[in-house]
């Protein structure tokens, strides 16, 4: 039972960490219409910014600066905004294909880097000893799990509660005409172009800092936390969930990590030794055909305000 | 510095300027990016190797033609591939993205394309593993050809397929009136129903050329290099890249994007290593994007 | 003239828009009898071009019918109404830029065997002995009234029966305008039939035999285009507002 408790605020965790990348998406995609194909590059951005600030000193890698970890995670949520800023810049007054493609391309070089920058990421083996928060509780392990969950829903209802109230703010204002209206999008002009910037920046700033929460939740990294998976995976809790709302956001990314973590258990269980990874292919496989069927039949996700469960737009 | 790296560069600039057609011909006619591309490579590759395995059962085995590493199986097999990847790409067509054009977001139509990318590839790791395959495991000798620089038979003949393919694809679009029909889509959609084009056919076309280019790529890297699910989405970024830099909708000018970008990956791995030659691609693509965005041949977007 | 049972090009109460639930079209109705060139005028934004956008088939149609020679193509798609013998010649982007003068021509010529489109092509250099000399430039290099001119020769490239086109004479010098009105009418007695959207309501009465005025997407007055003038309500309805604006 007490094993069970520990288990579900793990759980909560890991999905409110996915709720916190999606709610970054949701800015960029939902309120801002910006396609980004390469969430895990951002995302690994945060995680090994934090990583390199927050860790002791280590001998055979630059960096490990032991800062304090709320410094780490800001420093995480700069940096990524900083990258997110660039990717913007270049490709903001272009058509919108341009930008998902150099988004894709970002993933694959921040992997690149992760990979082979071992002297700054750990190479292929990644970063280890990543400070946790609340670590002197670590021989408790349940109360330890809830003191995390404790932490990560603490970032992501605060996260959550900024967003709404910039969506409400006249700046999200005008997110929703520029989106809604390719007239006011043509009168702001090149201000328009500086608005997407700032969206596509702060929406990375949520997806870094949702890296960077990661890493110290799990205490290691390496390049293969962040394959185009993340991505995809994060694309589907937010379509479930609802493009455009936050609170969808956050339930698709409970739901989707609720599938995921089930199939895999089911399968793990089910299926013999020697066909363990191909039944992980087949879970990619069953959500990459769920994002279609959802583009085909419900454009609007299930838990938005338009959604299912959600109130009806009278 | 050694020459082997333009017999190199030019080798995989043909494989990546032949998979950018298909993304050039899908962005300027159909108006999206497709993520799926690379991975019709894949299945083509994957497509021509079942169709050899079946035809090795059914005559058993064959000799390979000269010095090749490879005999008529291969041919013949690699013609039933790209069949099967023009079906396969009219098939998600008709079930996913002509569904989406329709709604007309063009953006939802690329979101599409990376979810049915990410199905694709790993329902190949689901019926082929993810390890990697081969045509044939021979070792091929190089043949020294002046300058320090050597090419094997298998790269000769695959560097000839690709001029013949390139060729072929130029004459097609300038002279056939399918490809004149193209060119006049995508550059007025409504005006050419306006002329009596059939839109539905140029759709066709599009998708038969760019898979069946794509599954020839495909199965030219799985002769020189290996077959992986992955392949495919490893080459996305140098041939989207390819695609910008030689101009969005222009075919000598993906072609021409694929070879610089080709040797220029070539003389990066001689020069700063092997293990950064993905970035060379996304450098290439930011800087056309900054300084140049409709490319060498590219004109402004409308 | 005795006017056939049949007219060729028979629009009954057209309803169409851009969007669904907005109708811009709604509810109009024309007619065009063999070898007729009906003008169709009105005040800017009364849904001229949205109208024979609509008959071609560009403009989704929500109500209505359209009939070319008795035979219904409401819900045909665009290529299939040009093989059926309605071309449309647009108001602007009508030319190909990218593609030479000749290109244009013979992309046209898809439901055409091999041989005849080189004849037709032919046939259309001598109409515009201007196009001939230019047929290897791109032509997107073409003048205003050389584009004009292509446009035309593209739509008559596979033997129309009915030619729509939108505004023809729009920015052309008034040299240009009278030359492009003089082929129409050739065109006509040829055994052509046309739908004539104008501005430039003198030139095209002139050549017209009968007129519809548009307002609000349905028409508000049909008549002889010789005595169009002298109705009362079309001054009032037409040509009080052009003044005004
Ligand atoms: N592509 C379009 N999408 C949405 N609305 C359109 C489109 N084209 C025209 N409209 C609307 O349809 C209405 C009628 O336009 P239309 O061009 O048919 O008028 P018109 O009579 O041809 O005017 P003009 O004399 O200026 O050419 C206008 O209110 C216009 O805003
Ligand atoms: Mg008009």
């Amino acid at each position: 039972m007490i094993d069970l408790l520990g288990y579900g605020a793990f759980f909560m965790s890991s999905a409110l960490i996915f709720g916190l990348i999606a709610l970054g998406l949701n800015l960029q995609w939902g309120q801002t219409g910006l396609f980004n194909v390469g969430i895990a590059g951002f995302v690994a951005i945060g995680a090994y910014t934090s990583a390199i600030l927050t860790t002791p000193e280590t001998a055979d890698r630059i960096g490990g600066f032991d800062w304090p970890i709320l410094a780490g995670w800001l420093a995480a949520a700069l940096v990524t905004a900083a990258a997110a800023a660039l990717t913007g810049f270049a490709t903001l007054r272009l058509k919108s294909d341009y930008l998902a493609i150099t988004t894709f391309g970002v993933a694959v070089v921040v992997q690149l880097v992760a990979l082979n920058a071992q002297s700054l990421t750990g190479g292929p083996f990644g970063v280890a000893f990543i400070p946790r928060p609340f670590a002197s509780l670590q021989d408790q392990p349940v109360l330890f799990n809830f003191i995390n969950l404790g932490v990560i829903a603490a970032v992501t209802v605060a996260v959550y509660l900024a967003l709404e109230h910039l969506a409400r703010s006249p700046w999200g204002r005008v997110l929703k005409a520029l989106r809604e209206d390719e007239r006011a999008a043509i009168s702001l002009g090149k201000s328009a172009k500086s608005y997407r910037i700032q969206a596509f920046a702060a929406g990375g700033a949520v997806m870094g800092l949702a890296g960077a929460v990661q890493a110290h939740f799990i205490g290691f990294i390496a390049p293969n936390g962040y394959l185009p998976t993340l991505t995809f995976q994060v694309w589907a809790m937010l379509m479930v969930g609802g493009s455009g709302s936050n609170r969808g956001a956050i339930l698709g990314s409970v739901v989707v990590w609720a599938i995921w973590v089930g199939a895999g258990a089911f399968s793990a269980a089910v299926v013999p030794g020697d066909w363990q990874a191909r039944a992980a292919s087949l879970q990619i496989v069953a959500i990459g055909v769920m994002l279609c069927l959802i583009l085909l039949w419900r454009p609007q996700g299930f838990f938005g305000p338009q959604g299912f469960f959600g109130k009806r737009r009278s | 510095m050694n020459l082997q790296f333009i017999v190199d560069g030019l080798i995989s600039g043909s494989l990546i300027g032949l998979g950018a057609i298909g993304i050039t011909l899908t962005y300027s006619i159909l108006r999206f990016s497709n993520f799926a591309h690379g991975d019709f490579m894949a299945w083509g590759a994957y497509g021509t190797l079942s169709v050899v395995a079946a035809i090795g059962a059914l005559v058993g085995t064959t000799a390979p033609i000269g010095a090749l590493s490879f005999g008529w199986p291969l041919i013949l097999a690699a013609i039933a591939g790209m069949i099967m990847t023009a079906c396969l790409a009219l098939l998600l067509d008709w079930l996913l993205f002509a569904r989406l054009r329709d709604k007309g977001q063009s953006i939802i139509v690329v979101m599409a394309s990376f979810g049915a990318s990410m199905a694709l590839r790993s329902l190949l790791e689901f019926i082929f593993t993810s390890s990697p395959t081969y045509f044939s495991r021979g070792i091929q000798m190089a043949i020294p050809i002046g300058l320090g620089i050597r090419i094997t038979p298998d790269q000769m003949v695959m560097l000839a397929t690709t001029i013949v393919l390139v060729t072929a694809m130029h004459l097609f679009m300038s002279r056939s009136q399918t490809g004149r029909e193209m060119r006049a889509y995508s550059q007025n959609p409504a005006l050419a129903r306006v002329v009596g084009i059939n839109v539905d056919r140029v759709v066709r076309a599009t998708w038969i050329i760019g898979a069946a280019l794509a599954c020839a790529a495909g199965v030219m890297v799985g002769i020189l290099v290996q077959i992986r699910p992955l392949m495919g989405l490893d080459l996305l970024l140098p041939m989207f890249a390819a695609a910008i830099l030689g101009g969005i909708g222009s075919v000598p000018g993906a072609v021409l994007g694929g070879l610089i970008i080709g040797l220029s990956e070539a003389a990066a791995v001689q020069l700063i290593g092997a293990e950064w030659r993905a970035a060379i691609a996304f450098a290439i693509l930011m800087a056309v994007l900054l300084v140049r965005p409709m490319g060498l041949f590219g004109r402004a977007e409308r | 003239m005795s006017i056939p049972d049949v007219p060729i090009l028979d629009v009954r109460g057209l309803i169409a828009g851009y969007e669904p639930g907005l109708s811009i079209v709604k509810g109009a109705s024309i007619h065009a009898d063999e070898k007729e060139i009906v003008v169709i005028l009105g005040p800017n934004g009364a849904g001229k071009s949205s109208l024979i956008k609509a008959i071609a088939g560009l403009v989704p149609i929500t109500g209505g019918e359209v009939l070319l020679d008795g035979r219904d193509i409401t819900h045909g798609a665009a290529h299939l109404r040009v093989r059926q013998g309605l071309a449309f010649v647009p108001q602007t982007e009508n030319i190909f830029p990218l593609m030479t003068v000749e290109e244009n021509l013979r992309v046209a010529g898809g439901v055409l065997q091999r041989g005849e489109v080189q004849a037709r092509i032919d046939e259309t250099y001598t109409m515009f002995p201007d196009l001939a000399r230019q047929r290897k430039l791109a032509a997107g290099s073409l003048s205003g009234g050389q584009r004009q001119m292509l446009a035309v020769g593209r739509a008559l490239i596979v033997h129309p029966r009915v030619l729509m086109l939108d505004e023809p004479s729009a920015g052309l010098s008034p040299k240009f305008v009278e030359m492009v009105f003089a082929r129409l009418n050739e065109i006509r007695r040829a055994g052509l039939t046309i739908v004539l959207v104008e501005q430039n309501a003198r030139a095209a009465l002139a050549i017209g035999d009968r007129a519809y005025v548009l307002v609000e997407g349905r028409e508000a007055h049909e008549g002889r285009a010789a005595t169009l003038w002298e109705d009362p309500v079309v001054a009032e309805l037409y040509l009080g507002k052009r003044r005004h604006a």
